[in-house]
């Protein structure tokens, strides 16, 4: 690994001052679960880093029952994973995390850090699509808050000016009858998808009509991809098998994925059919069961 | 180029450290090249095979993958440090007894995944136990006896409380 | 866990590994862990090109970079060629004229810190012409394909045609002949520990720590390599995390750089691989494309097989002539059939190089060859244990030998029994009946493999081991033998052996690791056959320094030694076992007789001397093992239709016949651990994927190898046939079911689907495009 300048501030004030000084040299690194392995291999060689990990101010877990859920950028995988409040409210999380990685990367690597790393394999940006989530950012100029949808711009490429780094996720509350799911591709259990897919729905009980579905699919494309257009076939309708099957294969057309390895694009093109429509039927079941 | 040495001071199997290093160093870098603590072992450049695994404040955590720079104030655990001077963990020994352990590369991580897992679940299902170990690859012994094994500790921990 | 009948103290007990306890504090030292004072950190520089002549290199930037203190290069080391055999020494430490393989190493630089000598290698200008390569076998043996090494026409580097018996007239006489076309992926071997080396001069000696399962192969190589007496070609081993056959059990450019430049420079120097080196540059198993053809009576016997078999053997020869004679060499285990043919050719390519792997060669033939039965039994509607007891090897009665048509010589035979305990374990019969196989999406099935497995290899040269059993004056035993134990755990066997034969404890012996300086040529841990050699010759060691106890106290006591044993750290008179004398008061006796004695046992192997000629690989007759392994196994899979990916679950079963185990918890480990895994992974995951010489996935990430979850979790047992050509009964264990792992897998596939997966591993990508080809076939 070369050597590198390193800052380690102790508040997002100073973290952001920094940044804004070292004029888009400056790196951030949380915990290092992603950034590290690339560093080591010489993939990635930065001049700077400037080391939020060790700013307390963003290592908080909070939920309200009408903000939701506010994740510190510094809450690590592990403490998503078990943190009693999340399990009850949003037990997507759980799911997720028990598929993510291994547990030693779970301990120190956290969701900030995921999130702008900008993978388009990687879970969490898809979970918290499919949840509507936001991403608040702290910069020179101030605050901002962001889709996470809009904060994707392309491979590894995030909406993160020079001077900011991202605070918290914002997770609202989960409406009435309505279920989210996660689910994806592995070989083995803890790899990053060859696809994956998150889905939120929501029924009208009586009716048993979707009235709103959002859907995530990851490793598809260059960011997560939203598949609105399988979204549009959802809603209004009550969803059943033939239905799913239509905006898989859908979903299945307008994906763009990679081949590589793990699998050409003409699979992960098929798989996106089949995850979509897997995981969709899963956020649909915990919907109709869901309070 | 800012090469200039930071302040490291920590605990390492309980005794208090203090060091000037190369903000670059992983925590692996310095517990097997300034500390000379060579249990912690070095397998893989991609942070996949868990053989540098170690406790951090407990938790597993693996040591190629973690700037030691981060480390001011925490406790960290090593292989070193698991036995009560002669006197091994129920883990360790149960390893031993149980045939688990042959080339013994990967055995350090072994036993600190183990370790970690049954400070926070001392009863843990044949399930948790693969969760625990899922990092850290086995080349030669495999998992069976290394999860048996790991049952064996469990029990045996058990019947201590 | 079978019990059975258990005529010793020590031998065939749970007896936990005499290194595990310092193994599981953290405190065994492997090759990186050990440093010396004035140590550099070397690096090599490696080729940008698979297939390249070398026009110039420039190494004088390098030798400037503060910090550097030598750099050498292919042409320092004097000419020097290596290779298994003579003639097929076609390989330099570092490329000479030409680079055959993608990194192969062409510099190495020592310095005093790991960066300083990376930075140096940067700063080598070397001007290459690229050459156009070839990286498919086929396309190298065709005539105007580039030469890898240009002594090789058509880049053959062997070729066997073996004819036993008439296989065509064996084909026209069949009911059922079927052909099809199966292919072996390029495995890793796999182990965490990358390779790593440690090299000084002193005292005009050479010293190489390194780790090494075959430390006395390279004990001779570097004393020709630099020019050096044996006697001053010091080789340590540490503790080593495993081998399996590979680079740590040959040598590599790490090894010759390290020692070059040592002596350059006069300072130790130390060179450890990053696991990406030895995924790129080091051993892997042989891809082999085998076209089988078997022929079977309507009854599912087997009349007759032949093989055609090409393998990219990759830049340089290494064991390619020995993987292709393994490959068919024990094709006629563990089935009985006369009629047998093969065509094999070993093919150069720019690839990196293939060579030895656990389960060498018939690894290859077995999964085609059961796979193969497998499709057979289904079109004749047997059941597949069912059609491999049919033709399988009976067991062979005491005092009798059974000769295959190639030769090989078998004493024991527990196969049958593998196979039936494999079957009742599983609960096999009942699971086909009455298991649901299909249900929704995901499906199951179950597939059965057997093998047999050469134990004891007996290759040319020189095939002994020897060891030394000192008693020390206070009772302490020391073995020393030069086997190394590579993570198998015969440091463990051997002291049980010595302690055994003592009539002492297993905390009374001490072994230590090995050093050509102070322990024993032995050839290496390689064909499974140190438990056979080392364990006769610490045997016999310890039965000459137990004589000379005897001997000392038969005086004491006023008797004859032949009246005298000793059990339980005592000597007894054997019909009045009142008469006694403790084993320190005897062995005192012994040491301090006269002036003082020295009391040393010395043992030597003496079985596999007739040796195995290389000639026999051109004919296939002979017997390259000192006796033959058998193992059966039966895996349970689950398969996700739509997806492809296949799992197993944790039903398995396993049945190893490995003569007598001494030490069970050794055996097991080995069967249902790692040999277990080996034997699935390329069946499931594995697999090195190349771009025109270039591996796409190697790092741990994206090359799969099974973690916790994926685990089999076995029902196993012993199987038990005292072999009459192995000490205390022994064969191998565990590589006849490295052998297994893969087909099994592979039938429970086709099982669970009716799809057979003919080029291993069944990828979810895989199964999922031969599903679909199978129902767009129904349509």
């Amino acid at each position: 690994m070369k050597s590198f300048n390193y800052y380690g501030p102790k508040t997002v004030k100073e973290a952001v001052a920094l940044l804004a000084e070292l004029n888009g040299e400056g790196k951030v690194i949380c915990g290092g679960q992603s950034l590290l392995v690339l560093m080591k291999q010489n993939m990635f060689t930065p001049e700077h880093i400037v080391d939020i990990k060790g700013i307390p101010e963003l290592d908080y877990l909070n939920y309200g029952k009408k903000e939701g859920l506010r994740i510190g950028a510094l809450t690590t995988h592990t403490q998503l994973e078990d943190s009693p409040v999340v399990k009850k409210e949003y037990p997507v999380f759980a799911e997720m995390e028990d598929n993510l990685a291994v547990v030693q990367t779970r301990n120190y690597g956290t969701i900030g850090g995921n999130v702008c790393h900008g993978d388009p394999a990687a879970d969490p940006p898809a979970v918290f699509i499919a949840l509507d989530a936001k991403y608040k950012l702290m910069g020179k100029k101030g605050e901002r808050v962001v889709d996470a949808e809009d904060f994707y711009k392309d491979l590894l490429e995030v909406d993160l000016r020079d001077d900011e780094i991202l605070c918290e996720v914002q997770v609202p509350p989960m409406p009435a009858h309505s279920g989210v799911a996660h689910d994806k591709l592995m070989v083995q259990k803890g790899d990053m998808g060859i696809v994956g897919a998150a889905a939120f729905v929501r029924v009208n009980t009586s009716t048993g009509i979707c009235e709103d579905a959002r859907i995530a699919l990851t490793n598809v494309a260059s960011v997560p991809f939203r598949a609105r257009n399988s979204e549009k076939m959802l809603i209004g309708k009550v969803i059943n098998e033939e239905l799913l099957e239509e905006a898989g294969k859908l979903a299945s057309q307008e994906v763009t994925p990679p081949s590589d390895t793990h699998g050409s694009e003409e699979y992960r093109r098929d798989m996106a059919r089949v995850f979509l429509k897997r995981v969709t039927a899963k956020a649909l079941a915990r919907a109709k069961q869901a309070k | 180029m800012n090469d200039r040495l930071k302040d490291l001071k920590f605990k390492v199997n309980g005794r208090e450290v203090e060091l000037k290093i190369n903000p670059k160093m992983l925590l692996l870098d310095v517990l097997r090249d300034e500390l000379k603590l060579t249990g912690t072992r070095t397998g893989c450049e991609v942070s996949a095979c868990g053989a540098c695994t170690v406790n951090l404040d407990g938790k597993a955590v693996r040591a190629c993958s973690i700037l030691a720079i981060q480390l001011n104030g925490r406790d960290v655990v090593t292989i070193e440090g698991v036995a009560d001077g002669e006197k091994l963990h129920p883990v360790q020994e149960a390893m031993v007894n149980h045939g688990a352990i042959e080339c013994g590369f990967c055995t350090s991580g072994m036993v600190m995944s183990a370790r970690a897992l049954l400070l926070r679940n001392p009863k843990p299902t044949r399930d948790d136990i693969k969760k625990a170990i899922q990092g850290n690859l086995c080349a030669d012994s495999g998992y069976v006896k290394y999860v048996e094994a790991i049952e064996m500790a469990a029990d045996v921990l058990q019947e201590k409380r | 866990m079978e019990t059975h009948e258990n005529k010793y103290t020590i031998l065939g007990k749970r007896v936990p590994r005499v290194d595990a306890r310092l193994k599981v504090q953290g405190r065994a030292k492997y090759a990186a862990d050990y440093e010396m004072p004035g140590m550099l950190w070397g690096k090599i520089k490696r080729a940008p090109y698979a297939h390249a002549r070398i026009l110039s290199i420039d190494t004088s930037k390098a030798e400037k970079l503060p910090g550097v203190r030598g750099v050498v290069v292919g042409e320092d080391f004097g000419g020097f060629k290596w290779g298994w055999q003579g003639h097929t020494r076609d390989e330099t430490p570092l490329a000479v004229d030409k680079v055959r393989y993608l990194y192969e190493g062409v510099a190495a630089v020592a310095a005093i810190d790991k960066d300083i000598a990376e930075e140096a290698c940067d700063l080598i200008d070397i001007e290459y012409e690229e050459l156009p390569g070839v990286f498919d076998p086929f396309e190298a043996m065709e005539e105007g394909a580039p030469l890898v090494h240009e002594n090789k026409p058509r880049n053959i580097l062997v070729e066997y045609h073996w004819d036993f018996g008439n296989v065509d007239k064996a084909f026209d006489e069949s009911y059922l002949v079927k052909e099809e076309l199966f292919q072996t992926p390029r495995m890793a071997k796999g182990y965490i520990e990358p390779p790593s080396a440690l090299a000084w001069w002193e005292h005009d000696t050479l010293h190489y720590l390194g780790s090494k399962g075959s430390p006395y192969m390279l004990w001779r190589i570097f004393g020709r390599a630099f020019n050096l007496p044996l006697s001053k070609v010091r080789v340590i081993t540490p503790v080593i995390g495993c081998d399996f056959g590979g680079t740590k059990n040959d040598g590599h450019a790490l090894d010759f750089a390290a020692i070059l430049l040592a002596k350059k420079t006069g300072r130790p120097v130390k060179i450890v691989y990053t696991q990406w080196e030895e995924l790129t540059t080091c051993l892997r198993r042989h891809p082999m494309w085998m076209r089988t053809k078997i022929g079977l009576t309507r009854d599912g016997i087997i009349k007759g097989i032949y093989t055609n078999v090409v393998a990219d053997g990759g830049a340089y020869a290494r064991m390619s002539p020995v993987s292709m004679y393994l490959t068919n060499g024990f094709v006629t285990l563990p089935y009985k059939f006369d009629n047998f043919r093969t065509d094999s050719w070993n093919i150069y390519t720019n690839n990196p190089m293939s060579a030895a792997m656990r389960g060498h060669g018939m690894y290859h033939t077995r999964y085609a060859i059961d796979c193969l039965l497998d499709m057979m039994a289904r079109e004749l509607g047997i059941d597949p244990v069912e059609i491999r007891l049919k033709n399988c090897l009976d067991d062979i009665k005491a005092g009798e030998t059974y000769y295959t048509i190639n030769e090989l010589r078998v004493a024991s035979c527990g196969v049958k029994e593998c196979l039936t305990q494999s079957r009742d374990l599983f609960g096999w019969d009942d699971y086909h009946k009455n298991t649901k196989k299909v249900d929704g999406h995901m499906a199951k099935g179950a597939g059965v493999s057997c093998t047999g497995y050469l134990s004891g290899a007996r290759l040319t040269g020189h095939n002994s081991c020897s060891a030394l059993v000192r008693i020390n004056e206070d009772g302490s035993v020391n073995v020393q033998t030069g086997a190394t134990d590579v993570g198998m755990g015969s440091d463990t066997t051997m002291c049980m052996i010595a302690a055994e034969v003592l009539g002492i404890h297993m905390s009374d012996v001490e072994i230590k690791r090995v050093d050509t300086s102070y322990s024993y040529p032995d050839p290496g841990s390689y064909g499974s056959r140190v438990t056979i050699y080392a364990g006769e010759a610490t045997a016999r060691a310890a039965e000459d320094a137990k004589k000379q106890i005897l001997e000392a106290a038969a005086k004491e006591m006023g008797l004859f030694p032949e009246e005298l044993d000793i059990k339980d750290r005592k000597v007894i008179m054997k019909t009045d076992k009142s008469k006694f004398m403790p084993w320190l008061q005897a062995v005192r006796i012994a040491c301090y007789a006269s002036i003082g004695n020295i009391i040393v046992g010395r043992g030597v192997s003496r079985k596999g001397t007739q040796g195995f000629s290389p000639k026999a690989f051109e004919t296939g007759v002979g017997d390259v093992g000192t006796n033959y392994g058998f193992a059966a196994q039966i895996n349970e899979v689950e398969v996700d239709l739509e997806t492809g990916v296949v799992k197993c679950t944790e039903k398995s079963s396993m049945a190893d016949d490995c003569g007598f185990p001494l030490n069970p918890n050794t055996v097991e480990t080995q069967n249902i651990g790692g040999s277990l895994h080996q034997g699935i992974a390329p069946g499931l995951y594995v697999e090195f994927e190349m771009d025109k010489g270039s591996t796409l996935n190697p790092n741990f990430v994206d090359y799969k190898m099974p973690r916790a979850y994926e685990a089999p979790f076995p029902k196993f047992a012993h199987v038990i046939t005292h072999d009459p050509f192995g000490p205390y009964g022994v064969k191998e264990a565990s590589e006849a079911t490295s052998c297994t792992g893969g087909p099994a897998v592979v039938s429970a596939v086709y099982d669970a689907t009716g799809v057979m997966i003919k080029n291993m591993p069944a990828t979810p990508e895989k199964v999922w495009r031969a599903l679909k080809e199978k129902k767009e076939g129904k349509r």
